[in-house]
């Protein structure tokens, strides 16, 4: 036994050795430092802090962090992501403080060698961006149109929350809800779009005004932005008006109460925790250096860039308001288990 | 051509404390001390990447200092510096992408647009008399609305690349080239007050305008000039940043650049009540406030704290300013005595 032990000691250091060597490259797998950087402090971002710390751990990435400028300023954001790139950050998953003046810093990362791909909204083309991971802003607010005719039995006029009327986005919005309105041929009348309510005084004063002055002639409201969305809950509840059918954007604590209490039909939800979880994983494996981004992938194109992915959306109402948390974390699972194959090329 | 400049006038005895050579000595002290802490606390302060980096804002931050500099030195303020800049960068992206224009053509377009909406400024405040803070307060909600009017806030995307490469080039691996224009613009301003008689009659109108007026200076035009002087180094500054974001955008300047532009000069000795500037002071005072920004940033201590910074570092600055104006006043009335 003794002499067993004596000349087994040497291997169980050697065993010990190669376990703790894998137990090390196997804790790190990657060294990289990640980024993920909103334009600014905003409710929508909440869940990257979750994502960037799942993230970290279920890819092993060296840190995954989440940083937010102090304002919604541009230069903040810029000096924010120069000096994360001094301490040693390797990517950079980033929702533009502007969709044009944040590409000089993009390609000023990326020739430093640095990635960065635009998260939650693109930044215009051309730009150094890998790729945009977002929300498919036609698609949701078309979605969100159809859903708001159903709930209205087909018919009756509907106005449009909208948010700032410079955002190209918003064009496409406006687009989809009166998309959707030809198709009812003349059923569902557009009475009004009122745009820039992505303030929280403009919402208030704006989606106000309108109701007090024309309540008795609105069937329905869909808000495309996050502060329109919420500040119309709040003032249907308020008013106790279950008549005026209302579809909202994101999943705002205060949206989804009024659902449930039938003050709003429903809201369309957008994915901010895949678009943090999965920007995280494509981020490593292209700062890793492996893998690039395919030519030929099937790229969405948008107005603002020709690289779009679209990081899902769904109604959130009355029959999947418990579980429709789990329903994105599938859509998200979905996105990441194909991400590499579908749009990168990797050694 | 490190110390305070003053006019040639019994004013001129003014070396106080802070406010000479000395003073910028201890300002420069003081940047190297933050220097020092900050490189040993995050080592990526001394970074290729962050020096650089920190140049390039550098560099915009002294000619927003030099725009508030030239009119403080007549005693007045230009709280329209941002607004100017904003227009200034709008022209340049209208007169660029628009109407096709070389991108010399187009610069010097939007230089003579900020020195156009200087002179709109001098122009009220010598005919009108009211003080230069209710006129700039009122002009750059003008100048900024008329901004947003005629562009829709739409920003100009499709400039001609060499303006974002050379907002990108690097001279030695960390210099920007839009430090070195800074600096030029500095010495060109030292020229200016130091050897040329439109200087020092800025600087004596400055000090005391009655005494000026009665020794024969044009105190109204060099308030206008110096108004001038101060709309085209905005529309300088806001060129820069066009250069650094290779688009001009409406976002640019606005109320942004009112506490740099008037910590810089007021930390390297300018007097707020005029009658003295101190260029190389304005570019030790703005290098302090950008080794802050770029320091706390590096430590992760964030932006929420750096407004806090500059706040307490303008209220030591203005406290240091009156302490200099206090003890000029007793060493003036020593010298008379």
């Amino acid at each position: 036994m003794t002499s067993v032990n004596r000349s087994g000691f040497p291997a169980a250091i050697g065993v010990f050795a190669i376990a703790a060597t894998a137990l090390a490259t196997g804790a790190l797998a990657s060294d990289n430092k990640i980024a993920l950087i909103p334009g600014g402090p905003h409710p929508y971002f909440a869940p990257w802090e979750q994502a960037a710390a799942d993230a970290q751990k279920d890819f092993d990435i060296a840190a995954v962090d989440f940083k937010v400028p102090a304002e919604w300023k541009l230069n903040l954001q810029t000096e924010l992501l120069e000096s994360l790139a001094a301490q040693g950050y390797s990517a950079f998953g980033i929702f533009p403080g502007d969709s044009v003046g944040i590409n000089s810093t993009v390609t000023e990362l990326q020739s430093a060698g640095l990635p960065s791909a635009a998260l939650a909204g693109c930044a215009q083309d051309p730009t150094d961006m890998a790729f945009c991971l977002g929300t498919d802003v036609y698609n949701s607010a078309y979605i969100g149109t159809k859903e708001l005719i159903k709930a209205m039995g087909g018919k009756g006029n509907i106005v449009h929350l909208a948010g700032l009327l410079v955002d190209p986005n918003t064009t496409l919005r406006v687009k989809a809800v009166e998309t959707a309105v030809e198709e009812t041929n003349g059923e569902v009348t557009l009475l009004q779009t009122v745009a820039d309510t992505d303030a929280q005084e403009a919402a208030d004063q704006k989606i106000s005004a309108l109701l007090a002055a024309q309540k008795d002639e609105i069937g329905g409201m869909i808000a495309t932005g996050y502060i329109p969305s919420v500040v119309a809950s709040k003032l249907l509840r308020t008013l106790g008006d279950k008549r005026i059918k209302f579809i909202g954007i994101d999943d705002d604590q205060i949206v989804l109460k009024a659902i449930e209490d039938g003050f709003v039909a429903g809201t369309m939800a957008q994915n901010p925790y895949g678009q943090g979880y999965i920007g995280a994983y494509a981020l490593d494996l292209l700062a890793s250096g492996d893998c690039t981004m395919k030519e030929d992938a099937p790229w969405i194109e948008t107005p603002q860039t020709a690289r779009f992915i679209d990081s899902g959306t769904m109604v959130i109402n009355l029959d999947n308001i418990a579980s429709y948390k789990d329903d994105l974390k599938a859509i998200t699972a979905d996105i990441q288990g194909k991400f590499k194959d579908t749009y990168m090329t990797c050694s | 051509m490190s110390e305070t400049t003053g006019p040639a006038s019994p004013v001129r005895n003014r070396r106080p404390f802070l406010g000479g050579a000395s003073g910028q000595v201890g300002l420069l002290a003081i940047v190297a001390i933050f220097w020092f802490i900050f490189s040993t606390l995050a080592p990526g302060f001394l970074s290729s990447f962050n020096l650089y980096a920190l140049g390039r804002s550098l560099a915009v931050d002294i000619v927003i200092g030099f725009s508030q500099m030239v009119v403080l030195a007549t005693g007045g303020m230009n709280l329209a510096v941002g607004s100017i800049g904003v227009c200034a960068v709008m022209a340049a992206g209208f007169l660029l992408q628009d109407l096709g224009l070389p991108i010399s053509v187009g610069f010097a377009g939007a230089l003579l647009l900020g020195g156009a909406l200087g002179w709109l400024n001098g122009f009220a405040i010598v005919k009108t008399g009211v003080n230069a803070f209710i006129i700039t307060l009122a002009s750059a909600s003008l100048f900024l609305g008329a901004m947003l009017i005629l562009t829709k806030a739409v920003p100009y995307n499709g400039l001609p690349p060499e303006i974002g490469a050379f907002g990108r080039a690097r001279l030695f691996g960390i210099v920007s080239p839009l430090l070195i224009i800074a600096i030029a613009i500095g010495a060109a301003l030292v020229v200016l007050y130091r050897f040329t008689a439109l200087g020092r009659q800025i600087l004596a109108a400055g000090a005391n305008p009655r005494a000026a007026a009665m020794s024969g200076v044009p105190v109204d035009r060099v308030i206008v000039i110096s108004h001038v002087l101060s709309g085209m180094l905005a529309a300088a500054a806001g060129l820069m940043v066009v250069t650094r974001l290779g688009a001009a955008m409406p976002a640019t300047g606005g109320e942004e650049w009112l506490l740099p532009s008037f910590l810089g000069p007021v930390l390297g000795g300018t007097l707020l009540s005029g009658g003295s500037v101190a260029v190389i002071g304005t570019m030790i005072g703005a290098a302090l406030v950008t080794t802050i920004r770029s320091g706390l940033l590096v430590l992760q201590i964030g932006n929420f704290w750096l407004q806090l910074f500059l706040g307490l570092i303008l209220l030591f600055a203005v406290l240091v300013d009156r302490y200099r104006s206090v003890y000029a006043e007793r060493r003036s009335v020593g010298v008379k005595s």
